[in-house]
């Protein structure tokens, strides 16, 4: 959130763009986007309408709500992240490590709330697995619609998860 | 008109159901239609070895008929649906309650009578457009 511009266009450039399309893609957006769907309640809602910077090339801190292409569906979709490269994340009763260009990306809302209000179970890295930069498409900041919700995203704490008894990093 | 200057043209979506999206009233029949013909079978069979294992396997198909019904009703189904379909909760309710009692029965009326709360079912699947959009490129004819 600190970063400025375009210090984070240079930063796109440095690392390959992070997208098929390189930065000149990128810079065609998308800016805005609307949000369909619950699993990011209560923090954002169906219908808010957001900003977006597409110009980013690396995950952004633990916290951050981003913009991805899911795999599979090849939707658009609208997540939190939750863990970086090189984090340990808890999954299946174990510990899993992130590759140097995956993160962890998880839904606000928990299942519980989304099965009163009448939806199904969140979808997320619990569902898809990590997921690779390549499939990073922006960094969702600022909403601007509805007008009595308009602000930055309200951004989550970055608690990180704590180190398991893993197995030891491999070399890379 | 500020409005619709100010309208995203791109929609991300805060996903939150089974990413397959698939979704068949017919799943549940067919483990239904199980049900109804080892009742039929059961009724023409006198040896008890044959007697117990039609019943062993009408419980688990019956278990099966009742989570592909589940399913339809806590995942394909939603509010926006109880426009089409204002029975719905009435519907799955009714189907429910029909599978624990062909569970506890033999009769071939019970089996039959919940193949056709499936196909209630089934018809408010197609009235809320579950046939052209639930299956890889609609349902096959």
């Amino acid at each position: 959130m600190t970063e400025t511009g375009p210090r984070r266009v240079r930063g796109a450039w440095r690392t390959g763009s992070g997208g098929p399309l390189g930065l000149r893609g990128r810079i065609g957006g998308p800016w805005r986007v609307a949000v369909a769907e619950a699993s990011m309640t209560p923090s954002i809602s169906e219908g808010d309408w957001l900003l977006v910077d597409p110009t980013v090339g690396r995950w952004p801190r633990r916290g951050t709500v981003v913009v991805f292409r899911e795999s599979g569906s090849g939707d658009l979709a609208v997540k939190r992240v939750a863990g970086r490269p090189g984090d340990w994340i808890p999954f299946a009763g174990a510990w899993l490590r992130l590759a140097d260009d995956e993160a962890w990306l998880l839904s606000d809302a928990d299942d519980t709330a989304l099965a009163e209000a009448g939806h199904g179970q969140a979808v997320d890295s619990r569902a898809y697995g990590p997921v690779t930069v390549d499939a990073l498409v922006g960094r969702a900041w600022f909403r601007y619609w509805p007008v009595r919700k308009i602000g930055r995203l309200p951004k989550a704490p970055a608690v990180p998860f704590e180190r398991g008894p893993g197995p030891a990093p491999t070399q890379d | 008109m500020i409005h619709r200057v100010l309208a995203p043209r791109t929609t991300v979506r805060a996903h939150c159901d089974l990413p397959c999206g698939v979704y068949d009233p017919e799943q549940a029949r067919i483990e239904a239609e199980s049900v109804y013909r080892i009742i039929e079978k059961y009724a023409a069979n006198e040896d008890p070895t044959f007697r117990t294992r039609a019943l062993v396997i009408k419980e688990r198909q019956s278990d099966l008929v009742k989570h592909h019904l589940d399913v339809l009703w806590h995942d394909y189904f939603k509010p926006e649906h109880l426009a089409v379909v204002p029975n719905l909760h009435q519907l799955f309710w009714d189907a429910n309650k029909q599978v624990s009692k062909v569970k506890a029965s033999t009769s071939i009326d019970d089996a039959k009578k919940l193949l056709e709360l499936i196909d209630e079912v089934d018809a408010a699947w197609k009235a809320t457009g579950g046939n052209t959009k639930t299956r890889v490129a609609g349902r096959p004819g």
